[in-house]
């Protein structure tokens, strides 16, 4: 493992874009909670910009809003050890580039963590100005639940839970 | 009669979403139609009502890649109806930012969306197997540029410092030199990035653009100058309506914008330079001359070339403005609003951002205008791709499909939001 920080917990997302804030009111209730050893960041989705930072950890649980399906607020956990992201990951994306696209590249430059687990909320409403939707809010807290016991799994070392 | 209509429903690798159908008729080419969406039309609707101290912060969300293009350019137009007259460290510091957002959003289409054309992949990642190098040096120089913006801006997406009259707070000395050497790095990654793409294979094409930048006394314009066209148009900007015009098509809920009388227009990096080649450095112009490029480029595939030379200028500017920076005394000047009209316009990177607004005696927004520069070239990329498709019809529809994507791509269009898959449908009688 990489000390100080070898899990890095990224909250993607737009606090002025209603359910696009989902990710970081998620990072909101995990800070100061998470394993000594993890790195909390927030990002508005420029990922090409902090490829080279991922190199610095063994592990990234990334957490990000999902484009609507019908289903408001439901938790979807992708493990990349086991397939590439679908790419309705990809369509809230404001740059050409989205989550799983940044991935598989970080992976070709030699940049990615060995492990990436990606949490996704699917949203409702993305206007401007909006706040979080009703069921979205109500995913936050089960979903900060679930990112809590991944990173202190991923933390200790057990990989394969 | 032989009738083919060419659909793309989604453009990979733009900024946002955009599709494209293209008829041929008779092995001529009928039409070909650009559909884009453009949110700066909702954004003007949205800004009535609302104070000048909101404008910077609600015109910033209308574009992730090019914040500062909206940003400044409702600054200027504040200050330009309010009579206020800003610090030149703090014009300074408006280029450097600015630097910052033609260095990332040049250094993402260069290297990451347009060279894969170039070199027969489907995109940076397949890319990437081949050229590591140059990716990564992409994303540094990505990286330098939002290095800068988030300094100056306080963030790299939506930036909260700049206001009317200056910037909520302005860098010491000493924090915008510890940038300095990235700065120089960057510079560096640039003239290797310039000498790469130029060794593209670029398509045999021209076509006889009217050429439209801003044109300042002295620098390669950014955030400043007059609005000049390469057939003889010289005006201040806020006589642009004068000149210019925008209409509806049933196609698009874009406003495709034309010179008056004459019709489509070109801005952007191709412009920018054929307008301005002589405000560059004696180095730049020699690494263009080098590179292939004279002083006026009129093959709209080698626009590549121009985006690195750019960022390369951008690059020394920002090594240049650094070393010259002296905080100013107060960081943004006291701002009195008034009932007036004032206008806006700089350089985006993919070409002038032009402002109108219209304020009430308390500094509410009567009434707003913004003419971005995806919906000022619409009627340039369908005439490229009218040309383009021309010297195809021959050819199968997947190759007039690949060449007329490119040909797009060639704009760095910047739409709403993004996809990444493409269905093609082909009507044969």
């Amino acid at each position: 493992m990489n000390a100080p920080h070898s899990l890095l917990v990224l909250a993607i997302g737009n606090p002025d874009r209603g359910d696009d804030a989902a990710a970081w009111e998620v990072a909101t209730t995990l800070d100061g909670l998470l394993p000594e050893s993890t790195a909390l960041l927030r990002s508005s989705g420029d990922f090409l910009s902090m490829l080279d930072q991922w190199q610095q950890f063994d592990a990234m649980i990334c957490i990000d809003a999902a484009a609507p399906q019908g289903n408001p607020g439901k938790i979807s956990r992708f493990d990349i050890a086991a397939g590439p992201l679908p790419t309705s990951l990809d369509a809230l994306s404001s740059h050409a580039f989205g989550l799983g696209q940044s991935i598989a590249l970080a992976k070709r430059l030699g940049f990615a963590p060995a492990r990436i687990v990606v949490y996704a909320i699917e949203g409702e409403n993305f206007a401007v100005g909006e706040p979080l939707s009703q069921g979205v809010a109500a995913a936050v807290m089960p979903a900060s639940k679930a990112i809590l016991s991944e990173a202190k799994r991923l933390s200790e070392g057990k990989l394969d839970a | 009669m032989t009738t083919r209509t060419i659909k793309v429903d989604y453009l990979a690798r733009v900024e946002g979403e955009g599709a494209l159908d293209l008829h041929i008729e008779n092995g001529e080419v009928t039409a070909a139609n650009l559909r884009i969406f453009e949110p700066p039309r909702f954004f003007e609707a949205f800004l009535r009502g609302r104070s000048y101290t909101e404008l910077p912060d609600i015109v910033a969300r209308i574009c992730g890649i090019c914040p500062i293009a909206y940003q400044l350019g409702a600054i200027q137009a504040v200050e330009d109806a309010f009579e206020v007259t800003v610090d030149p460290q703090v014009s300074a510091l408006r280029r450097l930012i600015y630097c910052g957002e033609w260095i990332q959003s040049h250094a993402l289409h260069v290297v990451m969306l347009h060279a894969p054309d170039f070199l027969g992949y489907p995109d940076a990642i397949q890319m990437a197997e081949q050229h590591r190098e140059a990716v990564r040096r992409g994303l540094a120089l990505k990286q330098a540029g939002n290095a800068l913006m988030c300094l100056l801006g306080g963030r790299e997406i939506h930036p909260v410092s700049l206001r009317a009259g200056g910037f909520h707070r302005v860098p010491t000395k000493r924090e915008l030199e510890v940038l300095c050497d990235e700065m120089k790095q960057a510079r560096d990654l640039a003239k290797e990035l310039v000498i790469w793409v130029s060794s593209f294979p670029f398509p045999a094409f021209e076509r006889d653009y009217e050429f439209v930048a801003l044109r300042h006394d002295q620098d390669y314009p950014i955030t400043a100058g007059r609005i000049v066209s390469s057939e003889g148009i010289d005006i201040a900007i806020g006589d642009y309506e004068h000149e210019f015009e925008e209409r509806q098509v049933p196609h698009s809920t874009a406003l495709q914008s034309s010179v008056k009388r004459r019709g489509a227009y070109l801005v952007g990096p191709m412009a920018r330079y054929a307008i301005n080649h002589d405000r560059l450095p004696q180095s730049v112009q020699e690494l263009a001359d080098s590179a292939g490029i004279g002083p006026i480029c009129r093959n709209p595939f080698q626009s590549i070339v121009i985006r690195a030379l750019e960022i390369l200028h951008a690059c020394d500017e920002a090594v240049r403005l650094i070393a010259a920076y002296e905080e100013p005394s107060r960081p943004f000047a006291p701002v009195e609003p008034r009932a007036a009209v004032g206008f806006g316009c700089t350089e985006a990177p993919r070409g002038i951002c032009w402002h109108r607004y219209e304020f009430a005696e308390d500094g509410t927004i009567r009434n707003a205008r913004i003419v971005p520069p995806t919906s000022q070239n619409q009627s340039s990329v369908e005439a490229d791709l009218k040309a383009v498709a021309a010297l195809l019809v021959d050819k199968a529809d997947n190759a007039i499909r690949t060449r007329c994507e490119m040909t797009i791509r060639n704009y760095d269009p910047c739409i709403s939001c993004a996809a990444h898959f493409l269905k093609l449908t082909v009507h044969r009688p």
